[in-house]
């Protein structure tokens, strides 16, 4: 197994170093000058050479030590992002970010999914009957309503109304007591699509003559269900699950904007509105990254819970 | 550990987790300490007053800066008054020589830009500094239109920097004439002609001073980095969350001011007479973009005084415009006061399309129907806009109705087929920029691609955060802009100059509309004193503008402010910066905010 690993590890040289020129082609390249665009349409010379010196676009593209390419990878490989457009440290920007999104995105992770898998394996075995129709009916109905609508309703309902929650971030909250409501609502919005997956996940797996049997043999349903059908119904679950946790470092856009999170979603939105590739190019670049890293755990993870699949 | 009970401990643990978030505190709950939680509707520019020119930075900036005078507190109508002058200034007998005595024991907030990070005193020549700074062509201030053409030799100054290689090469040692500093405490000011609002722009925060020693250590950075001699210094700066910042313990002895205007003493505005100030020890400034959490903030108290959001006007305001019964059950105080502000579309004469062809932004400005959009987007609050001189202004004409554009849609249609024509053909989509991504940005977008699709015209709405917005206002890069502007002081040549064409951008001429005849209006105008000849001047020079249409002007604003009872001295003032000093918070009421707040739900 570790072979393996080694062996999967070694096949991400590649893939980063592709990550990287695409990144920089992506935003070096096809998005053109930047310098342009920091400067304004009717800035003169001395001020676009003077941008272009301060970020190092007046250096060649690729055939140089010195180049633009060259640099880019440096960077990114020292996770020195440079500055900003607001003059403040990416990096700085991304540290302090990274932890409001974690405290968000970790809770609602596991919350969702211990939910939905539970739920899901419930549902499957009373198939057919009137809770299955309406869990069914409940989780189509979730997935139909917009995801603002549940942030304000919790946060009139629940947090204004009822004042069991903060209503938006405060500097003088913890950053439990900021996220708490957020992280419901996440939960909440989150099990409609999730146990409809799992449900068709358990179904196909319940249908197993492995689980008739099972069941002949006289074990109990929670033993059946829990143990058997959980077990063989992890590869479905694995995929989607350590593909999901890239987008974890990510924060989540809406709730983090609705909420004044202080986080990396609410960090993507800025950069993107106030047109900071700087920022933007990072981001792209660490959730790639992360997506590089999170399969191959995923590829491990396989290997793990299927004897059918050998590391050789 | 096996997977259920492991599975149950994580749901106790996230449970726990989730109601550690239940809110049993309240401001103010936890200290003594006087807190004053206030909201930022945007995020900020930057904190360098040289190139501060929009009001939500400087609303910012005015706590850490002071400026040599400022306009007091309660006096009405608005007074200057000394503010780090030792006194109003010493007229030369043409007018032309300002002598102005610098108060001792003024310091500069403690930073580490200063040796051995102690704040040192202020001195004449930070003035001369800042204000050499702000001429000096490579810094791309937006404020040289406060100097330009005014000071002995400091235009020849500008001059001298066009040859420098940049910003930082530079030599601020160079003299200019007309700014002399004969001691530490002495600043003497001569200027080329009569300025008859110069008492007004040294109340202006881009006059305020700046430690060179700043500027050297921080460099660009040092938007991020106020060092001021104000009240208050800064202790963190989370953009796109908050501010945070603190008394300034450099801070000199100032006390509350004594005298204001009848009915004061009533409204409790005198209540703090001769304390020390500023009262409160910390300030949060939380951004909040969006309408619904800023609002329910406020109601829950966390947030000390707001605007009243378009969808929630009926919940606080009734028929008669007076408070519902439900905000004066919650001792929610309401201060309503027009502001001296116009809003308008910007077109950008620049622009090959917009700039020579008259029709189509006459076209534009005539398709625009301000009462309907003042009734969705402001509840009918609002004074609809003809021209750019505000009501509340002396110069405001009472005619403006008849002789400024309004809505009229078959006049615009009109117009559109001429500026068609004057095009060459069909006209190409034109592109609108706001400065904000915020739900009320995004509708009033949608609201005016509306209005201009009824017309025949199609426009695509960029929609960009506040700092990116200016900085593209700035450069020239916008077609038509969404903007406004409110008097830097009560004189209605703030306006004017806004039309200067030696004020295009990055001055405050963000048209960059160019009008020899207005020029030479507005050159005669700005050096005559107050009088009916130069209103009469004002008003004609108004109406040039609106013939040559470099904007639509849509509305002159309404201020409608909510504050809780124990958000003290807070008298409405339109040049509001740095106020925060004056205020002072009721820590008991606000600690039995929450019960009545109970009560009432």
């Amino acid at each position: 197994m570790t072979t393996y690993i080694i062996r999967r590890l070694l096949y991400t040289i590649p893939i980063v170093l592709g990550v990287l020129l695409l990144t920089f082609v992506l935003f070096t390249v096809v998005g053109g000058d930047v310098s342009i665009e920091i400067a304004g349409k009717n800035a003169t010379p001395e001020t676009i050479e003077e941008i272009r010196e301060e970020y190092g676009l007046n250096k060649p593209l690729f055939l140089s030590w010195d180049s633009q390419f060259i640099n880019h990878f440096k960077s990114a490989l020292t996770f020195d992002f440079g500055r900003a457009r607001d003059r403040e440290l990416v990096v700085d920007k991304i540290k302090r970010g990274v932890w409001p999104s974690l405290a968000l995105t970790v809770p609602m992770f596991f919350g969702v999914l211990i939910i939905s898998v539970s739920l899901a394996l419930v549902v499957a075995f009373v198939r057919g009957s009137a809770w299955d129709v309406f869990a069914v009916v409940v989780c189509v109905a979730g997935m139909s309503i917009p995801y603002l609508s549940f942030i304000l309703l919790g946060q009139y309902f629940f947090a204004y109304k009822l004042g069991l929650f903060p209503i938006f971030f405060s500097p003088d909250l913890s950053m439990a007591e900021y996220v708490a409501l957020p992280v419901l609502i996440g939960i909440v919005t989150g099990l409609g699509a999730n146990v409809r997956f799992y449900r068709t996940v358990m179904l196909d797996e319940i249908r197993s003559d492995y689980v008739r049997t099972a069941f002949a043999k006289g074990l109990d349903a929670r033993r059946v269900l829990f143990k058997h059908v959980l077990k063989n119904a992890m590869i479905p679950i694995i995929t989607r699950v350590v593909l999901a946790i890239p987008f974890l470092f990510l924060g989540s856009l809406l709730l983090e904007r609705f909420f004044g999170i202080p986080g990396l979603g609410y960090l993507m939105i800025e950069a993107i509105g106030s047109r900071d590739y700087f920022v933007i190019n990072a981001m792209t670049y660490i959730s790639a990254i992360l997506f590089v890293i999170f399969n191959v755990i995923t590829d491990i993870c396989y290997g793990l819970v299927d004897p059918r699949i050998s590391f050789d | 550990m096996n997977g259920r009970g492991g599975a149950f401990k994580f749901f106790l643990f996230l449970l726990l987790a989730i109601m550690a978030g239940c809110d049993s505190s309240s401001p103010g709950d936890d200290s003594n300490e006087m807190i004053l939680y206030a909201n930022l509707p945007t995020k900020i520019r930057g904190l360098d007053t040289g190139d501060i020119g929009d009001v939500y930075s400087a609303m910012i900036a005015g706590q850490f800066f002071e400026c040599l005078y400022q306009y007091d507190y309660l006096k009405r109508p608005y007074e200057v008054i000394p503010h780090v002058a030792e006194g109003m200034p010493q007229i030369s007998k043409d007018g032309l020589t300002y002598i102005i005595k610098i108060k001792k024991g003024v310091y500069f907030a403690d930073d580490k830009c200063f040796l051995g990070g102690k704040g040192r005193e202020l001195k004449s020549s930070d003035f001369v500094f800042a204000w050499k700074r702000i001429a000096n062509i490579k810094y791309f201030s937006k404020n040289w239109w406060v100097f330009d053409g005014k000071i002995v030799g400091l235009d020849e100054f500008r001059e001298y920097s066009k040859n420098c290689k940049s910003a930082a090469d530079v030599d601020y040692s160079r003299e200019v004439e007309g700014l002399q500093t004969p001691d530490d405490y002495t600043l003497v000011i001569r200027l080329k002609k009569a300025w008859p609002q110069i008492v007004y722009l040294l109340a202006h925060q881009p006059t305020a001073p700046i430690a060179k020693e700043a500027v050297v250590y921080y460099g660009k950075d040092i938007v991020n980095h106020p060092v001021g001699t104000g009240p208050f210094k800064l202790k963190v700066w989370h953009r796109g969350s908050y501010i945070e910042m603190v008394r300034n313990p450099n801070y000199r002895e100032e006390f509350y001011p004594s005298k204001g205007e009848p009915g004061d003493a009533e409204g409790g505005y005198l209540d703090d007479v001769g304390k020390r100030i500023p009262m409160v020890d910390r300030l949060f400034f939380v951004l909040i973009e969006e309408d619904q959490p800023r609002w329910l903030q406020f109601l829950r108290g966390k947030i000390d005084a707001a605007s009243i959001p378009k969808d929630n006007y009926g919940q606080a305001i009734d028929v008669s415009r007076d408070l519902t019964p439900e905000m004066k059950k919650l001792n929610i105080h309401l201060k309503t006061f027009k502001n001296p502000d116009t809003f308008w579309i910007g077109f950008n004469m620049e622009d090959d399309v917009l700039g020579k062809n008259k029709a189509l932004r006459k076209a534009i400005s005539y398709a625009i129907d301000r009462e309907k959009y003042i009734k969705v987007f402001w509840n009918n609050r609002d004074d609809i806009a003809y021209g750019f001189i505000p009501p509340v202004m002396k110069a405001y004409n009472p005619e403006i109705s008849k002789l400024g554009i309004g809505y009229d849609l078959e006049k615009a249609r009109h117009l559109l087929k001429e500026a068609e024509t004057i095009h060459g053909g069909k006209l190409p989509t034109l592109t609108f920029s706001m400065g904000g991504a915020d739900t009320l940005a995004r509708q009033i977008g949608q609201f005016y691609q509306r209005s201009f699709k009824d017309l025949g015209l199609d426009i695509e709405v960029a929609y960009m955060d506040w700092p990116t917005f200016q900085d593209k206002v700035k450069t020239k890069s916008v077609q038509m802009f969404s903007l406004g502007w409110v008097a830097d002081y009560p004189d209605t040549e703030s306006f004017l100059q806004l039309f200067y064409s030696k004020n295009v951008s990055p001055g405050t001429n963000n048209f960059n509309y160019s009008n020899p005849e207005f020029d030479e209006l507005y050159e005669r105008v700005a050096v005559m004193p107050d009088s009916p000849q130069r209103t009469e001047l004002y008003r004609k020079a108004e109406l040039m503008v609106i013939e040559d249409c470099p904007a639509a002007f849509i509305n002159h604003r309404v201020a409608y402010i909510l504050h809780h009872d124990w958000c003290m001295n807070y008298k409405p003032h339109i040049f509001q910066y740095g106020l925060a000093k004056y205020r002072r918070i009721d820590m008991k009421k606000r600690a039995a905010y929450k019960e009545l707040l109970k009560k009432v739900k």
